[in-house]
């Protein structure tokens, strides 16, 4: 149909803008078609080899992650390495990091939107995407730790005939069911609504029956009416007013589970804005290292342009420094405080037995995002994927930290411990990488991975932003 | 030539204003006094009472005033952190109301001179001879605590804010008469690593001057609450002084609907972001129940501290959380002006209820009082801003981004 | 109109639903738009790739009422938190935890939150497409093949039949002076509206399988079945171990528990004969009497019998536990008398230890003090008078049932031997539990020291003031 003309990105520079003219999101003249073309071909044209190597590779890590979900359920908890006085190992490092990672999607389709951010436009359905798939990856966790996880609906406010009782509503854990619970839905239904316009797309392009019907039956019948538009416009507005709070929300509950308790290192009043900072963090992080290579893999480069990446990575390096902040303010308090408790847990962290894993965690979140200081990091892919890499490893290692550290040195010096996991606890962890690799290959290539009737919305928008400066001068 | 007259003429203050600063300073400067006298007279037999509610209360209305010009430093920075471009008539009134900040800094010199002389043990209980202090837990903590440290910390926040706002300010009226976009530039440049010595000053002022009162007790997130506030404060006091102004036929022309409802929307915000962070506060210290950390909670709620209390819930946050919802609300301004001076006198409750309650049980002298320092501090305040905006234009005429902010509107929300 | 409608070849043709022009961009778009409104039509829709601006205005289209649904909902989600929380945690089903009221307002707050959330987020979904009619499947737009570039790049405009002031031709004619890309007759979907059997008979099949996990699952528990359930998880229900009282084939006699190996000391055995440890001396018991049965059974034991430590506790426990049982019993009358009513509290009358078989010292009293005022205090008060924290704090609450503690200066605490009270402490005493386990012997013995000092407080002379002391108090008597 249409032809495409790809321009080189490194040839457009737009993430300069001269004050008072904005450059434009993407590059490369694109026309309405021209962007319908381009999305559509990743799911149209057959996938390239990496990608069923990818797939081989990562459903294969999927279904080992998943047999041993059956060898854990059949033999108990006691293949991971959780033992006194650690019994929050892995599996809420695990949730709490999958969690995290879950919180870009919504931010940059909800939290951006209200600040009228136009250039999220080309990266939220891929993050939107990628933010379910780390829920599902993260709600696993807790639903295998509860030891009978065939009995995990026990926590949901049914009224049950054997029991006769109900869940206790006083507890963070109950608080976590109802956060993550509904952030998984509400998300779903934003990325499912947001998808509706372009599912129709690929409909109205399909070649064979049943891809028509398939994508028919998805889009609902959208026929692009402008009655629609208007509702759905404002039904968008009003999920991302309500999702907007959501999302500071479930790190926040997150992180009650652990400062409500009186664990020094656990117990401190930063952690949920602290959490919430380390969570987009961990977040943008992903979103760069999976759409830094799906740019280049489908020839995105015109859509995701360099002015998107460099946004992502001052995002980055702000919630990078956030981040820092609270550790140092933490470091403060502990002393300030004068307990004795606090005081200890903190210089454990740092020079107990666990120094490896908190200077791994400071290295890898506080300064190595400071790179992005400089324009050349910011914009360079290859830099931007490694320090991105070594941000999802740092986070990891700070969540590990918080939960690792204070369990097993806390107010009694004689049931401290010194927590190892086992060989199960890794490959369970590198399982659920496979399910969110898996889940995200599938995604590229049957589903919209760029939002395509909003990235018109902005075209349109520029185009007339464009002509109106023209009339000026 | 009579257009660019009357353009001109809108962009500055109102005549009526102009002279009012000196008359306001006065009024000022008196209130505080007779809010002095009625502590004084109505404590006639505690006469250490009266000072320590004097000096709690001076600082609460210090702290209300200045966190107008903090919020309007972040707001100023933030704006060139994110290129943003909805602001541009709006912004140098808030750089006004930033440069606030180096004459709050004078009325600050008193409590920190006072301090030095490790003098200021009615309002800072560490302040004194070590062995003199009651608690050992804040014994070991005059390494920190001390009054050379806290001044020269003090001082360092101060200066540096001042070196900002001035920096920021003085480069907006150089672009009045250059235009262009270097300087535009420049100040994006530096934006990025002073919103970061920002959030640290912010956090080390919050600690030192306000929970420092209580100084056995501690809360990692009290920067962030300060932070919070100030910006709920200032998106409300930015609406109700547009309001005036255009109430007396200046900005017309540059300050729409659209501005106000973002602003509005801001504020609406910010309602539900303090309230977040006052709850987790909240509910982390109730929760864990640790009797060192409740202790602060519980002089908010024993005794008519109570109502304050539990009425900042509704005051703070139900009431203009409701109020705000509407998106018809938000661009009416009348509707917003009723909302705004209602975010300002809940902003105010906010910072009384932060520093009063340390200076014992209510009473009637010492609301009397507080209200009308706090009407003094205020006038004062009004008239630093009078001063300043003297004689400047209101709108920064020249600033590239100035078209963009003329040419947007809301399409949602 | 209406007479062509009539005329049978036109009937056979597809339904018409009016004009549809196509516009390369939404600048024509909206001009057209414009143009029809003006002209009146109100039944007219333009269809767009992505939202157009403008266009509600340029067509007439009026607000949505979506936001006040979604307003409504999430207050009735709200209610429905607040009072599913409540009544669960507070009526239905109350029980403390981490001594939090049951009615916990700021820990209820998160859950309430999330319910608001989620209640209005469902409702702005659901409702968006309940108030947008879709999904629907079937639309006549769709009739026309040069729509599918509507989710491309293409605008259209409709102008339906079904409007009051439709004419055919006029509206053709207005259409066709908006200068549209093309402009066509939008007619009834022709294809047959039945659904493929292929796929109803798969969803039947579906649904008819759906029942047969729940059937079989349902059949289960309501029946009995004579072959043994099927272990999923064998080595938690078959743990290879032995329980006490069990039988065994390893050893001879069959017993899983073993007798004491000869020549061999169990824990705290060597404790049992040794009155520092017991407060009387086993040796010297003489009689048994009901109330020291028990006691004396273990003591006179076998000496190489297993430690029947633990068991000497529980059994003297037990008069206690039954006095707690009478106690509860009368709980109904308000006025009951001390404890001592119950015959077993008497205690067993042993030979009781008469002096302390440790060294008085200052230190020990100080200890002995502090220990008294940690476990001892709260009941029976600072000073010994039985009026501590906790039975003050009864009486504030006025139970009838409430025992008072003893006071230690009653007479007939003084006329116990020291190993009396040692025992009192050791094994607890009618509602009194024992403190064996928080305080060492050396602990209680310095307990009682103190309490000896207490009561030698209430009845001292001046004999028992150190010589150089005596002209202070006497002093004080005078000033007073």
């Amino acid at each position: 149909m249409a032809s495409i003309t790809y321009s080189n990105p490194r040839e457009i520079d737009n993430t300069v803008d001269v004050p008072g003219r904005r450059s434009t999101l993407v590059t490369g003249n694109q026309t309405f078609s021209s962007v319908t073309e381009m999305v559509c071909r990743v799911a149209e044209a057959p996938q390239p080899t990496i990608w069923y190597v990818l797939f081989g590779f990562s459903s294969l890590t999927a279904l080992m992650f998943v047999s041993l979900i059956g060898y854990l359920i059949l033999t108990g908890v006691g293949i991971w390495g959780n033992m006194n006085p650690v019994f929050w190992a892995w599996p809420i490092v695990n949730f709490v990091f999958w969690v995290g990672i879950g919180h870009a999607g919504t931010l940059i389709s909800a939290i951006l939107f209200i600040f009228r951010q136009n250039w999220r436009t080309s990266i939220n359905r891929a993050a939107e995407a990628m933010t379910i798939f780390a829920v599902i990856c993260a709600a696993i966790y807790p639903g295998i730790h509860v030891g009978r996880a065939w009995l995990a609906f026990w926590m949901f406010p049914y009224p049950s005939l054997n029991l006769w009782m109900w869940p206790q509503f006083r507890s963070p854990l109950l608080w976590d069911v109802f956060a993550v619970g509904t952030y998984a839905s509400v998300s779903l239904l934003f990325w499912y609504m947001g998808m509706v316009p372009d599912i129709a797309t690929y409909r109205d392009r399909s070649k064979t029956p049943l891809r028509r019907f398939l994508y028919g039956l998805l889009s609902l019948g959208w026929t692009g009416s402008s009655r629609h538009w208007l509702r759905y416009e404002k039904a968008y507005t009003i999920l991302a007013a309500l999702a907007a709070p959501l999302v500071l929300s479930v790190h926040t509950v997150v992180s009650f589970d652990f400062a409500v308790s009186q664990v020094p290192g656990w117990h401190t009043t930063i952690f949920p804005p602290y959490f919430v900072a380390g969570a987009i963090f961990s977040g943008f992080a992903m979103v760069m290292t999976l759409l830094v290579p799906v740019r280049s893999i489908y020839k995105l480069e015109n859509l995701i342009t360099l002015r998107h990446l460099d946004n992502m990575n001052k995002i980055i390096l702000a919630t990078g420094s956030l981040v820092g902040l609270a550790y140092a303010t933490e470091f403060f308090i502990a002393w300030y405080s004068q307990n004795m408790f606090e005081s200890f847990a903190f210089m454990n962290r740092a020079f107990g037995p666990y120094w490896w894993a908190y200077w791994t965690m400071v290295s890898c979140n506080v300064i190595s995002p400071q790179l992005f200081w400089f324009k050349k990091c910011r914009t360079s892919p290859i830099i931007m994927v490694i320090i991105s890499i070594f941000v999802n490893i740092g986070m990891w290692f700070e969540r590990f930290v918080i939960t690792v550290t204070s369990l097993s040195r806390d107010f009694l010096p004689s049931s401290w411990g010194y927590y190892r996991p086992t060989m199960y606890d890794g490959l369970m962890f590198f399982g659920s990488f496979g399910v969110f690799l898996t889940l995200f290959l599938l995604f590229c290539r049957f589903l919209p991975v760029i939002a395509i009737s909003e990235i018109k919305g902005i075209l349109s928008i520029e185009a007339h932003r464009e002509a109106h400066s023209h009339d000026h001068h | 030539m009579t257009t660019h007259k009357t353009e001109s003429d809108s962009l500055k203050l109102p005549d009526a204003w102009q002279g009012k600063a000196y008359l306001l300073m006065a009024v000022g400067l008196g209130l505080i006094c007779v809010s002095g006298l009625i502590f004084f007279i109505g404590y006639s037999d505690a006469r250490a009472t009266a000072f320590k509610i004097f000096l709690h209360s001076y600082l609460a209305n210090f702290m209300y005033c200045l966190s107008f010009g903090i919020g309007a430093m972040f707001f100023v920075l933030i704006t060139f952190l994110t290129r943003a471009s909805w602001n541009a008539s709006v912004r140098r009134w808030a750089e006004i109301i930033s440069m606030t900040i180096p004459s709050m800094a004078i009325l600050f010199a008193p409590i920190l001179l006072m301090v030095l002389a490790n003098n200021a043990s009615p309002l800072y209980e560490w302040n004194q001879a070590k062995e003199d202090i009651r608690e050992t837990i804040v014994q070991q903590k005059v390494d920190y605590l001390n009054g050379p440290f806290f001044t020269a910390r003090a001082v360092i926040c101060l200066l540096l804010w001042t070196a900002i706002v001035t920096y920021y300010y003085k480069q907006s009226r150089r672009e009045d008469e250059t235009g262009g976009v270097d300087l535009t530039l420049a100040r994006q440049k530096w934006s990025g690593p002073l919103v970061m010595l920002f959030a640290l000053t912010v956090s080390m002022a919050a600690f030192d001057w306000i929970m420092s009162l209580d100084a056995d007790w501690f809360s990692t997130i009290f920067g962030v609450y300060l932070f919070s506030a100030s910006m709920f404060g200032f998106f409300a006091f930015m609406i109700v002084s547009f309001l005036l102004l255009q109430r007396n036929g200046k900005l017309k022309e540059y300050v729409n609907i659209e501005h106000y409802h973002d602003m509005a929307k801001f504020l609406f915000g910010f309602t539900m972001f303090w309230s977040y962070i006052a709850f987790s506060q909240l509910i982390l210290i109730w929760y864990a129940n640790i009797p060192e950390e409740t202790a602060w909670f519980k002089d908010r709620v024993e005794g008519d501290w109570a109502y304050l209390t539990y009425g900042s819930i509704a005051l703070h946050f139900a009431i203009p959380f409701l109020g705000l919802m509407s998106r018809h609300v938000r661009r009416h301004r009348t509707a917003l002006a009723f909302w705004a001076c209602w975010a300002l006198i809940a902003h105010w409750l906010d910072m009384t209820f932060l520093v009063m309650p340390n200076a014992g049980p209510v009473s009637m002298p010492m609301i009397l009082g507080h209200v009308l320092g706090g009407l003094g501090m205020f006038s004062i305040f009004s008239a630093m801003i009078l001063v300043r905006a003297s004689g400047v234009p209101l709108v920064a005429l020249r600033d590239p981004r100035l078209p963009e902010a003329m040419s947007y509107a809301n399409p949602l929300l | 109109m209406s007479a062509k409608k009539t005329q049978p070849a036109v009937a056979e043709k597809p339904k018409s639903y009016g004009w549809m022009s196509e516009y390369v961009d939404e600048h024509s778009l909206l001009a057209a738009s414009r143009k029809v409104r003006d002209s009146g039509y109100t039944k007219t829709d333009a269809y767009t790739p992505f939202p157009v601006h403008g266009i509600d205005e340029a067509l007439g289209i009026k607000p949505t009422i979506l936001p006040f649904i979604v307003l409504c909902m999430g207050f009735v989600g709200l209610a429905a938190a607040a009072t599913m929380e409540i009544w669960m945690n507070a009526v239905s089903y109350p029980y403390i935890i981490s001594g939090k009221p049951m009615l916990s307002i700021p820990a209820f707050i998160p859950v309430i939150f999330e319910t608001t959330v989620l209640f209005s987020a469902f409702t702005t979904f659901f409702a968006m497409w309940g108030l947008n009619l879709l999904p629907r499947f079937s639309n006549p737009v769709f009739t026309n093949p040069r729509f599918d570039r509507v989710t491309n790049d293409r605008f259209f405009l409709h102008v339906d039949s079904r409007d009051k002031y439709f004419n055919r031709e006029s509206v053709r004619e207005l259409l066709a002076g908006t200068n549209p890309e093309s402009l066509e007759e939008v007619v009834e979907d022709s294809t047959p509206s039945k659904f493929p059997t292929i796929i109803w008979m798969g969803l039947a099949t579906l649904l008819v399988g759906s029942f047969v996990p729940a059937t079989i699952i349902a059949n289960m528990r309501a029946s009995n079945d004579e072959y043994p359930r099927w272990h999923v998880f064998f080595d938690m229900d078959f743990q290879p171990k032995k329980k006490a009282q069990s039988t065994t084939t390893i050893f001879a006699d069959g017993r899983t528990s073993r007798p004491q190996v000869p020549g061999t000391v169990a824990r705290g055995q060597l404790e049992e004969q040794d009155p520092f440890y017991l407060g009387y001396d086993p040796t010297k018991i003489a009689g048994i009497t009901p109330a020291n049965k028990v006691l004396l059974v273990s003591s006179q034991d076998e000496p190489k019998a297993p430690s029947l430590d633990a068991p000497v506790e529980d059994e003297a426990a037990k008069p206690a536990k039954e006095t707690e049982k009478a106690n509860d019993a009368k709980k109904e009358e308000p006025a009951t008398t001390a404890p001592a009513a119950a015959p077993a509290a008497a205690g067993p009358n042993l030979p009781w230890v008469t002096d302390f078989p440790v060294a008085v010292s200052s230190d020990m009293l100080v200890l002995g003090q502090k220990k008294f005022e940690i476990y001892c205090s709260v009941c029976h008060g600072v000073g010994g008078d039985g009026d501590g924290l906790v039975h003050r704090r009864a009486e504030q609450l006025q139970q009838g049932y409430w025992l008072p503690p003893t006071s230690l200066h009653d007479p007939r605490i003084r006329g116990q031997e020291v190993g009396n009270i040692f025992f009192t402490i050791s094994n607890g005493k009618g509602k009194m539990a024992n403190y064996a386990a928080v305080l060492t012997p050396k602990e209680r013995w310095a307990v009682v020291m103190y309490i000896r000092a207490l009561q030698r407080s209430r009845n001292a002379d001046i004999q028992d003031v150190p010589v150089d002391q005596r002209a202070k108090i006497e002093e004080v008597k005078k000033a007073d």
